[in-house]
């Protein structure tokens, strides 16, 4: 799994390695760099691409102009407020970052904001889900889930048994699942095939 | 979080999804008010290590690691086995019963059932030649590697061996035994016609997504704490010249 690139931008260094240590707990997160002021930070987003940016209200507001002149910057910005969430401080600048957290809230509200912000970030699964199995896997996954032997595949796709025989081990490799019974239900739950396929069917 | 002076009841008071563990570290209930540091005591169990395991196994988002590696090869090769045992005479026979419960009560097609009962056949040979892989081959050899390394000088012959097998290896071909049970999940939630009898489909979906979860946690003390300690020790192994 690829795992999104953080740099930190907070003032107080207490905050900064407490959010360290909750974003060191999840998994697919990579801390690319801290900062405790508005300068530094500025000079590395000028030349290097980041997942996400969390930041202090006061670096957020001394850097204003950078958010504001870079496209699609404040989309992965998660902006520190201090207090509670509903009790709104007001910040100095009328812009605004797209997530927020807010210091009181508890770990758990904070891991789930992130959680949140991983998984729009993820690129989209596809409804049918081959993206790991070829067209041409899909179609004798298919079979086996019909309940063709490897000789009846290999007929009617005009393939030798050999050639049948190593996509099925290929398949089994990539999905990691060896039994006909478990590519059938694999193909079933990953909409290759409907049940009604597969139960309807006159055994061959 | 679970600490020493907490008492033994409140652990299983306030985390009932714990019960699981216990067994595993030999600890029946009846514990009174004794401290989970007594209890571990009076059963011989490393506090440290029920601790490190409980608390893991509660935060979601502790991955296992940096706190297990104070621990010998050995505590955790033990805590691996009994793992394996409560799978094997526990779980998967209890998951299984109630399958065929549900399916003998069901208005499912012949044909469907035989969908069902044959995945989890089949899954059970999977779930059994994975276990019986680690019980006879790798945790051996892992406890030989950890004694070896005790010795003033590594006998030649396990050095031989080690310059031809890593346990990269059996990382490598180590599969996720939680993904086939998640398949079933989704098949009976989604696919197969609606059972009559909800209570006891709830039950197998609960036993599930329990059977799951432990099974991720237990894989990962195998990939992030066992292959990675195993790994830095041979390679110490293989590093350490002859003694002169
Ligand atoms: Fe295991
Ligand atoms: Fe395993």
């Amino acid at each position: 799994m690829r795992r999104s690139g953080f740099i930190l931008a907070i003032d107080s260094y207490l905050v900064r390695k407490g959010m360290v240590s909750i974003l060191n707990r999840m998994n697919g997160i990579a801390i690319l760099k801290e900062f405790g002021t508005a300068e530094p930070l500025i000079s590395y987003l000028k030349n290097q691409s980041v997942d996400f940016i969390i930041i202090s209200q006061s670096i957020f507001d001394n850097s204003a102009d950078l958010f504001i002149n870079y496209p699609g910057l404040l989309e992965k910005t998660i902006l520190l407020k201090e207090g509670h969430s509903g009790k709104e401080t007001p910040g100095d600048s009328n812009i605004q970052a797209y997530t927020s957290i807010h210091l009181m809230e508890e770990k758990e509200k904070i891991v789930w904001k992130i959680r949140g912000l991983l998984d729009q970030n993820a690129p989209k699964k596809i409804e049918v889900h081959t993206a790991e199995l070829s067209p041409r896997e899909t179609t004798i996954i298919r079979l086996v889930s019909m309940g063709l032997t490897n000789r009846q595949i290999a007929d009617k796709l005009f393939l030798s048994a050999h050639t049948v025989m190593t996509h099925r081990k290929n398949i089994s490799g990539k999905l990691g699942i060896k039994s006909v019974s478990g590519l059938t239900v694999y193909a079933i739950v990953n909409n290759i095939i409907t049940i009604e396929e597969v139960t309807s069917k006159p055994a061959q | 979080m679970i600490t020493r002076q907490l008492p033994m009841y409140r652990v299983v008071t306030d985390h009932p999804q714990l019960l699981p563990l216990f067994p595993r570290f030999n600890l029946k209930l009846g514990f009174g008010e004794k401290s989970v540091e007594q209890v571990c005591k009076d059963h011989g169990v490393n506090v440290d290590f029920f601790l490190e395991i409980a608390n893991a196994y509660l935060d979601e988002l502790y991955v296992p690691g940096e706190g297990l590696s104070f621990f010998s090869l050995g505590t955790v090769v033990n805590y691996i086995l009994s793992t394996h045992n409560y799978y094997m005479d526990i779980a998967l026979p209890g998951v299984e019963e109630k399958i065929h419960l549900l399916m003998d009560g069901s208005a499912l097609s012949e044909k469907e059932i035989a969908l069902v009962t044959g995945f989890f056949n089949d899954y059970k040979k999977d779930f059994l030649a994975h276990i019986s892989q680690e019980d006879q081959h790798i945790l051996p050899y892992v406890l030989e590697l950890e004694r070896q390394s005790t010795l003033e000088r590594t006998d030649p012959e396990f050095l031989q061996k080690l310059r031809s097998y890593s346990i990269r290896e059996f990382e490598k071909e180590h599969d996720r035994l939680e993904t086939s049970l998640e398949h079933l999940s989704t098949l009976i939630i989604k696919y197969l016609p609606p059972f009559d009898d909800l209570q006891l489909c709830h039950q197998v979906l609960n036993d599930l997504a329990a059977l799951v979860k432990d099974l991720v946690d237990h894989a990962d003390v195998e990939d992030k704490v066992l292959i990675p300690r195993v790994a830095e020790l041979e390679e110490k192994l293989l590093n350490t010249p002859f003694p002169g």
